[in-house]
């Protein structure tokens, strides 16, 4: 119970007073979170994942003017799943299931 | 003739069931309806509708549910036995936990409309690509080898390092995607809301969202005070509706 409500209250402080993330292609904000570099990881403290399923992937932006100095991570989110049926052109091997 | 098959999951008493279906029936037909009952035996036999099952999955009934990956596949393939044992009566599969409430008499028609508007198999709430992201529920999967591995043994397509998820709680399928997703043995435990979405699509299936609908279904907050609010806000469905059927 304690530990639940120090997590929420950490939770509730990362969400106040840490750094805006957005989604870099489209700028839409995704929250905010505290971004903290640890033991060589970034740790990524109180980004809304579970209520608003914010799911990004990080990667390095990238640049119009080459530095050897500065490179800077930002994040992306995928864009909506919209794969077609391919089961009507590609027929499946039977063994790649097994029945149940 | 039936059309769709609305498959509803719920683990609560008899009663409680009982006023479940009698709102339900303002939606759909009652014989359109299979109960798939988590709870007790001795509520299970109590509940007052004839099309029903028991589910017997142990893992169904997993109480810490991303970390014990929670399984519907037990209860899919129940029902998939039952679509089997009706011939060609039902052309599609509305699945729907307790607590996601229909709000529209039109739902299955609604849905049908959007599943072939989207030309989808598959339609669900809240679908994401979460490959190579921070989704938790990833993360904890691809900690382990096979899991990756097991969607490149298994897909045709292009890009077999697409993981899809999908919010649990209701989903509309076509009853190919869902016979062929139910015919495919669990290789090993995957919590459900990566696994129904991931399998359907690697094998091939169409999967889409249903957009603006989204908003009305969320993960904590009940609902139960604001089923007006929303069915006024176009809502076709509500979720977490958990203390509507208490009395």
């Amino acid at each position: 119970m304690i530990r639940k409500f120090i997590r929420a209250v950490g939770l509730k402080i990362a969400q106040t007073i840490g750094t805006h993330v957005k989604d870099f292609p489209s700028g839409r904000s995704l929250g905010r979170a505290l971004i903290i570099p640890w033991r060589g990881k970034i740790h990524v403290i109180g980004l809304d994942v579970a209520v608003r399923h914010v799911a990004v992937r990080p990667m390095f932006q990238p640049q119009k003017r080459l530095t050897y100095w500065k490179q800077e991570i930002v994040f992306t989110e995928h864009p909506p799943p919209d794969f077609p049926n391919i089961r009507k052109t590609e027929p499946r091997s039977p063994s790649e299931t097994t029945g149940n | 003739m039936k059309t769709v098959l609305n498959l509803i999951l719920s683990h609560q008493p008899a009663a409680a069931v009982s006023r479940m279906l009698t709102h339900w029936n303002q939606c759909v037909p009652n014989e359109s309806i299979l109960i798939a009952h988590g709870g007790s035996k001795e509520e299970f036999h109590a509940i007052q509708h004839e099309q029903k099952f028991f589910v017997e999955d142990p893992r169904l009934r997993t109480r810490d549910h991303q970390r014990e990956f929670q399984s519907y596949t037990g209860l899919f393939q129940e029902a998939a036995k039952f679509l089997s044992a009706h011939g060609d009566q039902f052309r599609f599969v509305h699945f729907a936990e307790y607590d996601h409430l229909p709000l529209v008499p039109d739902l299955n028609e609604r849905q049908i409309e959007r599943l072939t508007a989207e030309s989808a198999d598959l339609l669900a709430f809240h679908v994401h690509r979460v490959d190579g992201t921070n989704n938790p529920h990833f993360l904890y999967h691809v900690a382990d080898d096979k899991f990756m591995s097991y969607w490149s043994g298994i897909s045709p397509r292009a890009e077999a390092e697409v993981v899809l998820s999908m919010f649990g709680s209701g989903s509309f399928w076509n009853r190919e995607a869902f016979c062929a997703v139910c015919a495919v043995k669990e290789p090993f435990p995957i919590y459900m809301e990566l696994y129904l979405p991931t399998l359907a699509h690697h094998l091939g299936f169409r999967l889409r969202d249903f957009g603006e609908q989204n908003r009305f279904v969320r993960v904590l907050k009940d609902e139960s005070s604001h089923v007006d609010r929303a069915r006024k806000e176009g809502a076709w469905t509500l979720h977490p509706v958990k203390r509507l059927w208490d009395k």
